[in-house]
């Protein structure tokens, strides 16, 4: 349940994000796709609270975020571009703290579940992250939101970085997260993994949403393409 | 209450797996335990010097009394005249005590101003106050290079290894990425902040206080004995390492990078420790500068000049400087000392108002720089632990003026005998004044203690500002 | 390709916020530790002129007087200050300034300034010694601590394998660029000390050798500090490790070493107490030199020596005053008294030094400390040097009035007072210090741990672009 209403952010002059109209309901997975310094990470930063909108309000779960900043974040999880998490910690010892630090209390059995569900392998569970590839990191972060029961999941380039193998059990576990109604917005340059995991793609530029798909009605080559004339750049392939 | 328990226990696995902290333990016991033997071994010199003097005073003793004996009893002996003990003036200057300056229990935490003092002085009825010559013979490259003692550890080591544990601990979360990941849950960053940094400074307090009463057990400090002044020396340190988790605190805050945090810090340290106290005495002895030396000989030569030729009025001017012969001449006896004294004593009139405008510069100057100790947290701790030790310059100032009252009352304890031309017996031994010496009793600490955590929360204060500066006009913290 | 290396390196050095704001902070600390140390030796030696001249009036005006009452009412020597003072303090801080040269007794040089000074200055100067020794080490530090670690961590490390780059070669362009501001720093702060010293060369002998000197020694320092700082870059696997690194080792060799080594030589060598060693003179003038020949015994034989030699049968009969030339012997007889046990300190301090030497292996600082106060002659053997030739003075000037005493009156006169001009025959007391020459030599052990330090430094990094 992400809304945002005329969302804008202006650092000075320049505009980053333009009066954003956005709308992912439960059970959505809304890929937003843009180049660099369109946007995106912007539109995440404002739904996390963590910078504020010069106008324009956001929504996560019916709460305004600027002015229930904690209240909100009960109710997300977020995986961020390069997560790292606490390298000299296992796979259990961060997910015990991160959901911990959060407010939920679980025991060690109710926490090796979320990580099975996330889809690591249960030898990995006391290995140190030093030793994890990005992959396995990811789905201790997916642990993390199932561990926090999140409604909202905020995702930032999550398929930069893996393997065709990785990238597609990661958009499985999007699709079961999906199942359970939470509602997902991710930010990517993936056109593919957008295609096939999103509900609705969104095509952003200089600040502003330009283009709104429903998945199921275009094909990737017309997805392509569109992305490319919102660029701006003459299609090569036609 | 829940964050605090994660992180209690997250922040304590995560120091403790790191290789830092164990080199941190290692390395504190190591200088701590360097520091307090070297401390200790000064101590115990400084004992048996005191120890072996009025062993050699006993032994005077007895050999005066013995020869006191043999003289009442109406024997020859064998000793040159002006030495015989049975006149007050012989036993005023040839039996003096022993004024000494004992070690305190905990004098091997801060040398002080103890190299560079004597700690015992035997002052006779003959030598004037000016003679007492209160400078130790220590070789002036130690003196320069100055003492490795537990202070130098806490005040110039402790901050770096603080800086190296905690430069980075926000720094290193953003730089990872973990720091979004946290700005997600529903926490508050600074109190987050807050703990993490509490509870490294919480175990770093730990391990000093562990580290430095295994030392101190092991070099056989009476720790139970001094358990207060241990406690107050233990809170002002820890107090000091409170203001430098703050500065890291602060510093993590609104710097950006390790590296810049780095550097920061290390200024700071380079500033607070290094730079301000130097500045601060260059500037006391700037503004207040102790009139020179060679002039003030100058001056006192020309008076001493000029009352000696007053003197010549009242005696001989060969007994004055051989003063031992006039005994020789007792038809001289009682006058001469009499004169000598009252003309020792001239001198000392005069030269007083030139002595004490040294005085009163040097005064001005320990004022002066007292208004701005606690412009640097070293300059505070550095006189705490000078304090705690009974090594610092007021201690030895103390020492001083107890000296030159003894050695008044040594004087005036013989003069009427002089007077009254008596002799002195086996029986007047037991009634000869004896030196205790009385350490100050300093300021109390809990007014550096106070400084230090009011500046620590006022850097904390600065440091939270950062929370508060509105994110338009910085990147965020995050 | 070096200077390539050189140019980026200086520029990302200078593009670098912190390292701008280090190297004007420490140019701002020296500019003002020169201005203070310059006023200050001014003032010093606007003293010590004064002092002497004062003095002197004092010694010459004391009117018609017996000579030994001179000798009792003494002179003093006072310690002059060189130029190179300026730029490196040494201990003069802590030795006294002036010397009291009476009859019978060997003094020490009195009032110290530090004994004048409140604990605080314990802590250290603001002087060109203390930027210079302290302070420009921990900017090689700061600025070179992550040569190469950035290049591992940006990446940048690979391009340049890649690329060809030769080891040494990169090794060469970063040594230069991080050595480069620290030389003009000390050129700069060396030659704006040596036009303030020239401007005043009215007090003492300022050369331009002997600042040369210093500088060189100071510059050798710093390549020995950008050399290891250099090598722990290259091992180090992250910055963060590197910067610790290099900072303990700064640790050590300045602030840690000196005290532990300082603490250690006391403990083994140390000095006496000054009860003791009064207690020491004063047994020795009475039995005589070791025990044997009391000055009694030595009197007697020289009463009969001279009786014989002049062919008289009484005292009386000699043709000078016996008692005074007795006098003048027995002088001489305890100066060497003092003479033994003020070469026991001498030895102790000789083989404190040797404490030093050996510690020197764990510190660049020890020998650099001392040859640069040797070289500004603020070092504790100029201190030994200036004693010994104000005793050499003092025992001259007891034979200048015994022979006086012994020329004009015969044994036995009393009341024989010189006359008001007498006083002016004494010489004044000139003292010379030793030459850059001599200097170098005495501490050639010194001279060769420095060189020591250096060869080991480079040898490291030598054998680093060899891996590169």
């Amino acid at each position: 349940m992400i809304i945002t209403n005329n969302l804008t952010k202006k650092y000075g002059d320049f505009t980053a994000l333009d009066q954003l109209e956005l709308s992912v309901k439960e059970g959505e997975i809304y890929c937003l796709l843009g180049a660099n310094g369109a946007g995106k990470t912007t539109t995440i930063n404002l739904l996390l609270g963590f910078i504020e909108p010069t106008s324009g309000s956001a929504f996560i779960n019916q709460l305004n975020v600027q002015e229930n900043t904690l209240e909100t974040k009960r109710f997300l999880a977020y995986i961020p571009e390069n997560l790292m998490l606490y390298p000299s910690l296992s796979a259990l010892e961060n997910l015990d703290y991160f959901s911990g630090i959060g407010g939920e209390d679980l025991n060690k059995n109710q926490l090796k579940g979320f990580l099975e569900e996330a889809g690591l392998q249960s030898d990995a569970f006391h290995k140190r992250i030093a030793s994890f590839s990005k992959g396995m990191r990811q789905k201790v972060g997916i642990a993390i939101a199932l561990a926090k029961d999140a409604k909202v999941l905020l995702l930032d380039e999550p398929t930069s970085g893996l393997d065709p193998k990785a990238s597609n059990e990661f958009g499985h576990l999007l699709q079961k997260l999906r199942g359970k109604g939470v509602a997902t917005l991710m930010a990517t340059h993936d056109l593919f993994r957008a295609k096939e995991v999103a509900t609705h793609i969104g095509i952003m530029k200089d600040g502003q949403l330009k283009q709104e798909f429903v998945a199921a009605d275009i094909t990737l080559s017309q997805l392509e393409k569109a992305y490319l004339e919102t660029m701006e750049y003459k299609t090569i392939v036609a | 209450m829940m964050m605090f328990r994660y992180n209690f226990k997250y922040e304590s696995i995560l120091l403790f797996r790191s290789k830092w902290i164990q080199i941190l333990i290692a390395l504190l016991i190591l200088l701590f335990g360097f520091a307090t033997y070297n401390g200790q071994q000064k101590t115990q010199k400084r004992k048996a010097d005191i120890e072996k003097v009025t062993a050699e005073i006993q032994v005077s003793d007895l050999n005066m009394l013995k020869l006191l004996d043999s003289v009442e009893q109406g024997l020859t002996v064998n000793a040159r005249p002006w030495t015989i003990p049975n006149t007050p003036m012989a036993v005023g200057n040839y039996h003096p005590r022993v004024a000494s300056k004992p070690p305190s229990e905990l004098s091997f935490l801060a040398t002080g101003q103890s190299d560079m003092f004597t700690h015992f002085v035997k002052p006779t009825v003959r030598g004037d106050d000016l003679a007492l010559n209160f400078s130790e013979m220590t070789s002036p490259v130690q003196l320069l290079f100055g003492s490795f003692d537990v202070a130098f550890v806490i005040i110039f080591l402790l901050p770096l290894l603080i800086i190296a544990f905690s430069y980075d601990v926000l720094s290193s979360e953003r730089e990872s990425g973990s720091l979004r990941l946290l700005a997600a849950q529903p926490i508050l960053l600074y109190k987050w902040l807050l703990q993490k940094l509490a509870l490294r400074f919480f175990w770093v307090a730990i391990i000093t206080i562990v580290a430095l009463l295994l030392v101190f057990v092991a070099n056989q400090v009476p720790v139970v004995d001094n358990f207060s002044t241990i406690l107050t020396f233990l809170s002002v340190s820890l107090a000091y390492a409170f203001f430098w988790f703050a500065l890291a605190f602060a510093v993590n805050l609104w710097a950006e990078s390790s590296a810049k945090n780095a550097v920061a810090l290390l200024g700071l340290w380079v500033v607070f420790v290094l730079l301000i106290p130097s500045i601060l005495n260059q500037l006391g002895s700037t503004l207040y500068p102790i009139p020179s030396r060679g002039l003030m000989i100058n001056e006192m030569r020309t008076i001493k000049a000029e009352a000696t030729e007053r003197q010549d009025e009242i005696l001989d001017n060969y007994l004055r400087d051989h003063p031992e012969y006039a005994v020789n001449d007792t038809t001289q006896e009682r006058s001469f000392w009499h004169s000598y004294m009252a003309s020792q004593n001239l001198i000392k009139k005069k030269l007083e108002p030139v002595l004490s405008e040294y005085e009163n510069q040097l005064q001005k100057q320990q004022q002066l720089l007292d208004r701005f100790t606690w412009l640097s947290p070293a300059i505070l701790i550095q006189g705490s632990m000078n304090q705690l030790a009974d090594n610092g310059s007021e201690s030895y100032e103390g020492y001083r003026n107890q000296v030159i009252s003894f050695a008044k009352e040594w004087r005036d304890h013989f003069l009427p005998m002089l007077y009254n031309n008596q002799a002195f017996s086996s029986g007047d031994y037991s009634k000869l004044p004896e030196f205790t010496y009385t350490p100050i009793s300093g300021k109390s600490q809990s007014y550096v203690l106070l400084i230090l955590l009011c500046s620590g929360l006022a850097v904390l204060g600065f440091g939270a500002l950062r929370f508060y500066v509105s994110s338009a006009e910085k990147h965020s913290i995050i | 390709m070096i200077r390539k290396t050189i140019n980026k390196e200086l520029k990302e050095l200078f593009r670098d916020g912190r390292v701008r704001t280090s190297i004007f902070i420490v140019l701002l600390l020296l500019g003002v530790a020169v201005w203070i140390s310059s006023r200050q030796y001014q003032q010093t030696n606007a003293d010590y002129a004064a002092a002497k001249v004062s003095e002197r009036a004092v010694w010459e005006n004391q009117g018609e007087k017996n000579p030994h009452s001179a000798a009792h009412y003494g002179t003093y020597a006072f310690k002059p200050k060189y130029p190179l003072s300026l730029v490196d303090q040494g201990v003069d801080k802590y030795v006294g300034t002036s010397i009291f040269l009476e009859a019978h007794k060997r003094n020490e040089a009195e009032f110290s300034a530090a004994t004048d000074q409140t604990g605080l200055a314990r802590f250290g100067d603001l002087t060109p010694d203390f930027i210079l020794l302290f302070i420009i080490p921990l900017l090689i530090v700061l600025l070179g601590n992550n040569a190469f670690t950035k290049e591992r961590e940006l990446g940048t490390y690979t391009l340049l394998k890649s690329a060809g780059a030769k080891g040494w070669k990169i090794v060469l362009g970063k040594w230069t660029a991080l050595f480069l501001p620290v030389l003009i720093i000390t050129v700069l702060l060396l030659i704006l000390a040596g036009l303030v010293l020239s401007n005043l060369s009215d007090y003492g002998v300022f050369q331009w050798s002997s600042l040369t000197a210093m500088g060189v020694v100071f510059l050798v320092y710093y390549s020995v500090f950008t050399n290891l700082v250099l090598w722990v870059s290259y091992m180090a696997k992250r910055s963060g490790i590197s910067l610790v690194i290099s900072l303990s080792l700064w640790i050590i060799a300045c602030l840690a070493a000196p005290k532990a080594a300082s603490n250690i030589a006391e403990a083994r060598h140390p000095y006496p107490t000054r009860q003791e060693f009064a207690a020491n003179v004063l047994k020795d003038k009475d039995a005589g030199l070791d025990g044997h020949n009391p000055w009694s015994k030595e009197a007697k034989l020289l009463e009969e020596q001279v009786l014989t030699e002049y062919k008289v049968d009484s005292l009386q009969q000699l043709p000078f005053n016996f008692s005074a030339y007795l006098a003048q012997k027995g002088e001489e007889h305890e100066a060497e008294v003092y003479f033994k046990h003020y070469n026991y300190l001498k030895e102790q301090y000789d083989n404190q030094s040797g404490t030093y030497r050996s510690l020197a292996l764990l510190s660049p600082f020890l020998p650099t400390r001392f040859l640069s106060m040797a070289i500004a002659q603020t070092d504790y053997a100029t201190h030994w040097d200036f004693s010994d030739a104000a005793e050499k003075y003092r025992i001259a000037t007891q034979a200048f009035l015994n022979n006086n005493t012994a020329q004009n009156t015969r044994y036995g006169e009393r009341g024989y007072k010189a006359s008001a001009d007498f006083w002016q025959k004494l010489p004044q007391f000139e003292y010379e210090p030793p030459t850059l020459g001599q200097i170098l030599e005495n501490n050639r052990s010194n001279l060769n741990t420095l060189g020591l330090w250096t060869l080991f430094s480079f040898a490291l990094l030598f054998f680093t672009t060899k891996k590169i």
